[in-house]
């Protein structure tokens, strides 16, 4: 399917179902809400067909361009149908346990992801392996029909809410650093596996710390190869730089327009103001521009390489520089306001200073572009 | 008709236009060198392709050639000519120079060095239907001569009052405002060619220059400055890139916005890594900084048209989906 006619077809549908889709809380909501209703509207669209659009068949999709899935999320986000967060989870997960799962595993576990009935987690992050992620530490031991994993991750979003992870966990040597790295897909009802809620500056229960205690996972959860989880690490980046940023660049538009709806509202229309407006909005279309490129990049089956971190440093200077703007052009409401207007930008512009410090700070995606972009040689 | 032309046919066409400016002394003989090379015909034939590649090469190379009077006249529907030139908006402008004032016509905008040696030059003019086009004879735009920041002179301010029985009205197809899309897109092209000239020769010096016993491009403090100066060129350059196959004023104001920003942005950090030499009037990097300067000014600046951009949006109380995919 074309995708024109699938984005008149599918905002159709949505329309036609607004009523159905539109989530019944207001404003910010509780995580468990979000939740809830992420699950019928994944579960909605699945059933209808849209959902299955972009997925391979042997998965439960139905084939067509990856552009398809850019589209849904997109019309999720600029309707705020979904948990924008929890809706791009499975485009970061799943296409690399696809690459990398054996066929049959895929085929049984993924289909459930898709239909809404299951969500995954990422289980990368360690204590003491942010930026330095190769450096990780959690364990796996290899015993009888699999492995036994003991250690901890930290950042795991939507644990609570999860029946699977894709676990990176040390396989070599302490020193083995990206070679001695094996990735896991594990049950989160696995025996030996807590964790604790980590609640966010921005007021929520957002992730959790993982332990992991003797935890056995069976030989056939492997993806990969054995110590060949960097490349699972890796394959995760092309799709979590085009999908989900495009989605995620949805939503800054979506915010950006209410900003200007309630600046113009307020009859704020000097220049100053028009000013701040223009400049936050010219960065938005300017990531939109980039990732429309990067994603018919992907398309077109090319390689997606470092060149993405560029499009991670516009995404998130243009995700701070809005909600600053909307700090500054309403000004008092996110600091005195308890209405639902000013919860939300409150909550969002809190959450826009963790832009910069997730998937790779704004530092670590620097670095790549002076080293493999601009060619300037090691650092010293 | 338009017709598209392929990349590789581009990149010749890029390299062949960097090489006729750069070796051109003059913006006339620039001029000349590049209607040599069909410029004229790419224009009329491909005119987003052709501005595009002509004026990257103008950036790339700090050549003051005046094809913005070529993509004005082509995008009003006439002709392009080297005998013809155009009154530009005022610095930091996209108005119409032109205003009517009883039977005197003031004129405050901007000219090319074009305008030296055309014969007639176009001027936009407000009226109460819009911009109106008319034909004046270009000598009458002649000024006192000022230096201005740029040694190249590839523009100067004009502000001058002319009769009015001197204009003649034209029978122009184009509208202004698709004039100022069509220049907007060129120049952002130009400036984003300038700016990615700076970056190369503050990499390049980053590379060779060593201080404390090791090259400078070592220092975490100057890669992250010169990586910052790339995400802004390519963001801008997307955006330029866009209007390719999208004629929205909009997105052309957005590139020419953003282009101006990565501009500023490149040359002044590049002016901090080229440090000590890149301060002097041996090392060419100022050369470029000046163009950078004036050809920000031109149809709306990095400053100006965010606000522009900004009280669209307020009046209209939302914001419009640029780009789709």
């Amino acid at each position: 399917m074309d995708p024109e006619t699938f984005r008149r077809d599918l905002g159709a549908w949505l329309d036609d179902n607004a009523n159905d889709l539109t989530p019944p809380y207001e404003g910010i909501g509780s995580m468990d809400a979000h939740m809830a209703h992420y699950s019928h509207v994944k579960r909605a669209l699945f059933d209808s067909g849209f959902g299955r659009y972009g997925w391979p068949e042997s998965v439960g999709g139905l084939g067509g361009s990856p552009l398809l899935r850019a589209i849904i999320g997109e019309e999720i986000n600029f309707r705020d149908l979904a948990d924008p967060n929890a809706w791009t989870m499975i485009e970061v997960l799943a296409p690399t346990v696809i690459d990398f799962a054996p066929p049959e595993l895929s085929a049984r576990l993924v289909p459930p992801f898709l239909r809404g009935d299951e969500m995954w987690c990422q289980g990368f992050s360690e204590t003491d392996a942010g930026s330095d992620l190769a450096s990780l530490s959690c364990r796996a031991a290899e015993t009888d029909g699999g492995w036994v994993v003991n250690g901890q991750k930290i950042w795991t979003s939507f644990i609570e809410y999860s029946q699977r992870c894709v676990l990176l966990v040390r396989t070599g040597e302490p020193e083995s650093a990206h070679r001695g790295i094996t990735a896991l897909l594990v049950d989160i009802d696995s025996p030996g596996i807590g964790y604790s809620p980590i609640e966010t500056m921005h007021g929520r229960r957002d992730f959790a710390e993982v332990h992991f205690d003797d935890v056995f996972v069976p030989a056939d959860r492997l993806l990969g190869e054995v110590n060949g989880g960097w490349q699972v690490a890796m394959d995760i980046l092309p799709y979590e730089r085009s999908t989900t940023f495009w989605h995620r660049g949805a939503l800054l538009h979506r915010r950006f327009s209410d900003l200007a709806a309630q600046v113009s509202a307020a009859g704020n229309r000097g220049d100053a103001a028009a000013k701040a407006l223009g400049q936050a909005f010219q960065w938005i279309v300017a990531f939109r521009s980039r990732s429309r490129d990067t994603q018919h990049q992907l398309a077109a089956g090319e390689q997606l390489g470092v060149e993405t971190s560029v499009d991670k440093i516009l995404i998130t200077s243009a995700e701070q520089q809005l909600f600053e703007t909307a700090r500054d052009l309403l000004p008092g409401v996110m600091e005195f306001d308890d209405g639902l207007a000013a919860a939300s930008w409150r909550n969002d512009y809190l959450y826009s200073k963790a832009a910069t410090i997730y998937g790779g700070t704004a530092e670590i995606q620097r670095n790549i572009v002076a080293r493999r972009l601009l060619d300037l040689g090691p650092e010293s | 008709m338009s017709q598209f032309i392929d990349a590789d046919d581009l990149a010749l066409l890029a390299s062949s236009f960097e090489a006729a400016t750069a070796d051109a002394p003059g913006p006339s003989e620039a001029d000349q060198a590049l209607y040599d090379l069909g410029w004229a015909e790419l224009l009329a034939s491909a005119p987003g392709q052709g501005a595009a590649t002509a004026f990257n090469a103008l950036g790339a190379t700090g050549s003051a050639a005046s094809l913005l009077d070529d993509v004005v006249v082509n995008a009003l529907g006439a002709e392009a000519a080297l005998q013809s030139c155009c009154v530009f908006p005022a610095p930091h402008k996209a108005e119409a120079p032109g205003h009517l004032r009883g039977e005197t016509v003031m004129v405050d905008g901007l000219l090319s060095a074009r305008a030296e040696t055309a014969v007639a030059a176009v001027l936009g003019m407000g009226t109460e239907n819009g911009v109106g086009l008319f034909a004046v004879d270009a000598g009458l735009l002649h000024g006192p001569a000022v230096d201005g920041i740029d040694p190249g002179r590839a523009y100067r301010r004009v502000v001058v009052e002319i009769p009015a029985e001197a204009l003649e009205p034209t029978a122009a197809e184009g509208s202004w405002e698709s004039a100022v899309a069509a220049a907007r897109v060129a120049l952002a092209h130009q400036l984003l060619g300038g700016a990615r000239w700076m970056l190369g020769e503050a990499r390049q010096h980053a590379i060779d220059r060593a201080q404390f016993g090791r090259p400078v491009a070592q220092f975490q403090a100057i890669r992250h400055k010169l990586a910052e100066s790339l995400v802004q060129i390519e963001g801008a350059a997307s955006v330029a890139g866009a209007c390719l196959h999208d004629p929205d004023p909009m997105l052309a104001a957005l590139a020419k916005s953003l282009a101006g920003q990565a501009a500023r942005t490149t040359a002044t950090h590049a002016q901090q890594v080229l440090a000590g030499i890149g301060f002097t009037a041996e090392h060419r990097f100022h050369l470029w900084l000046k163009r950078m300067l004036v050809v920000d000014t031109l149809f709306g600046s990095a400053s100006s048209i965010p606000a522009e951009i900004g009280h669209q949006l307020l009046a209209s109380g939302q914001a419009p989906r640029l780009i789709q995919l």
